[in-house]
């Protein structure tokens, strides 16, 4: 799964979980530097996901009609 | 007769100066005059107007001063004309309750961040625009479901919308504005409840206005009173989530930041523990005691040396009080023979060599003569 294929939900998940084990301070430095580096990743996903979102409507029937956006 | 219902239509009605009303009730082939005293009009709890259907309950009495039957109401309810639908609807309600289609334990939750929205509705309705500008720029697909949602078949069609966002949706919406009870019936229907109930993902419902509840809100996992609200619930802020990823960030740049700092501090407490100066006086330590069991080494040593001297002494000194040289230095002499020490006379004969250890050197004699014992002298 590409990084642009996670789902806001599962990235804000392992974000969380990121800052956490961070917070509890029992990882060695290399790990976290690793957790830090992966954490800024995907606050810097979610932010690109927010940023950058076109509202896509579909319509599953039938024309949409017009001025919906 | 007293305490009796009338059903019929509202019309020729007047609100008196006096408070009391006046109206005629009536229906295809019949019309009574009523009245509704002030007094018991006080409790009605909403206005009357010619053409509506309402049940009357009072006691039928005489007017006498024009001879006139009349029908003295003490309450007035609204008829919805829908009596044999309304048993229609709670014998529904019973049914679908009783087979657990409302139970809580089918309640699901929401999605926190659905990545694709479901809605179902009509395109044309204001109820649409309502939920799309609620969601805003929350970065979510949309697929619309669209529904009749008033009139003849649209009980279907809203059951087929559902039923075709199958596997598409995260989050269903099933939305309708604001209508009367008439409009918004098609919600009350057993094929929305299954097909609700039957959706694979949560379905917020929101049909009409807060007050207004339909079969379809208590099947949903969650009723909204309006689509605005139902969008609100869909959704999470999206300002909330932005400052969610920066309070994120901040915790980790400080939880990271307080991890080196006590690293710093641990690697800090470590070089000040083996720096130069403690080292050299540690070694400084050490050699002081090298010299202190030197000094104490030494002086054992020379104890020791002096104690074995001065033992040595005495044993000479004894040796010299027990030994022959003293005795030999006062003037005797050792005689020995090749047999050994000569003690006596007897033992020698005469021209034989003996040996003479003085106090001084020793000497080689020859016997001259052997006189008897008792002739030598002490």
């Amino acid at each position: 799964m590409s990084e642009k294929d996670v789902r806001l939900e599962e990235a804000l998940d392992d974000l969380e979980r990121i800052v956490e084990e961070l917070e509890n301070g029992k990882k060695s430095l290399e790990e976290c530097l690793d957790l830090y580096e992966k954490g800024m990743r995907l606050v810097k996903h979610c932010h690109a996901r927010l940023e950058n979102a076109k509202r896509k409507i579909e319509s599953l029937t039938g024309e949409l009609p017009p001025g919906l956006d | 007769m007293h305490d009796l219902w009338a059903r019929g239509e509202l019309s020729n009605y007047v609100h008196h100066r006096s408070g009391h009303r006046y109206f005629t009730l009536k229906d295809r082939d019949s019309q009574i005059s009523c009245v509704l005293f002030r007094n018991d009009g006080v409790r009605l709890g909403f206005e009357l107007k010619d053409g509506q259907n309402v049940i009357v309950y009072g006691d039928v009495g005489v007017y006498r001063p024009q001879g006139r039957v009349q029908l003295m109401a003490k309450g007035i309810r609204l008829d919805e004309g829908i009596g044999l639908r309304h048993l229609q609807l709670e014998a529904l309600k019973k049914k679908l309750a009783d087979e657990g289609l409302f139970s809580i334990e089918h309640k699901r939750s929401l999605p926190k961040y659905p990545e694709r929205i479901g809605i179902v509705t009509s395109p044309q309705g204001a109820a649409l625009r309502d939920v799309l500008r609620i969601i805003g720029p929350y970065p979510a697909r949309i697929i619309l479901s669209p529904a009749q949602v008033q009139g003849e078949g649209a009980a279907e069609s809203i059951a087929m919308a559902v039923r075709a966002l199958q596997g598409r949706a995260d989050v269903v919406i099933v939305c309708r504005g604001g209508g009367s009870t008439e409009d918004l019936w098609c919600f009350n229907s057993e094929l929305v409840a299954r097909a609700i109930f039957e959706c694979d993902s949560p379905v917020i419902s929101a049909v009409g206005h807060e007050t207004d509840f339909t079969v379809a809100d208590f099947v949903a996992d969650v009723r909204a009173p309006t689509p605005t609200a139902a969008a609100e619930m869909a959704v999470p802020d999206i300002e909330k989530l932005r400052s969610l990823l920066v309070q994120a960030t901040v915790r980790m740049k400080r939880s990271l930041w307080s991890g080196l700092e006590r690293r710093e501090e641990r690697l800090e407490y470590l070089k000040r523990c083996i720096s130069a100066q403690k080292m050299y006086s540690l070694t400084e330590e050490a050699r002081q005691r090298l010299d202190s069991l030197e000094r104490r080494l030494c002086a054992a040593e020379s104890e020791r040396r002096t104690a074995l001297e001065s033992r040595l002494e005495q044993a000479e000194g004894r040796l010299a009080a027990v030994g022959p040289l003293a005795t030999l230095s006062r003037g005797y002499a050792i005689v020995r023979s090749p047999r050994g020490l000569v003690l006596s006379s007897e033992d020698v004969q005469q021209g034989e060599v003996l040996e003479l250890i003085l106090a001084k050197g020793r000497l080689l004699v020859s016997v001259v003569e052997n006189k008897a014992v008792e002739e030598v002298y002490h």
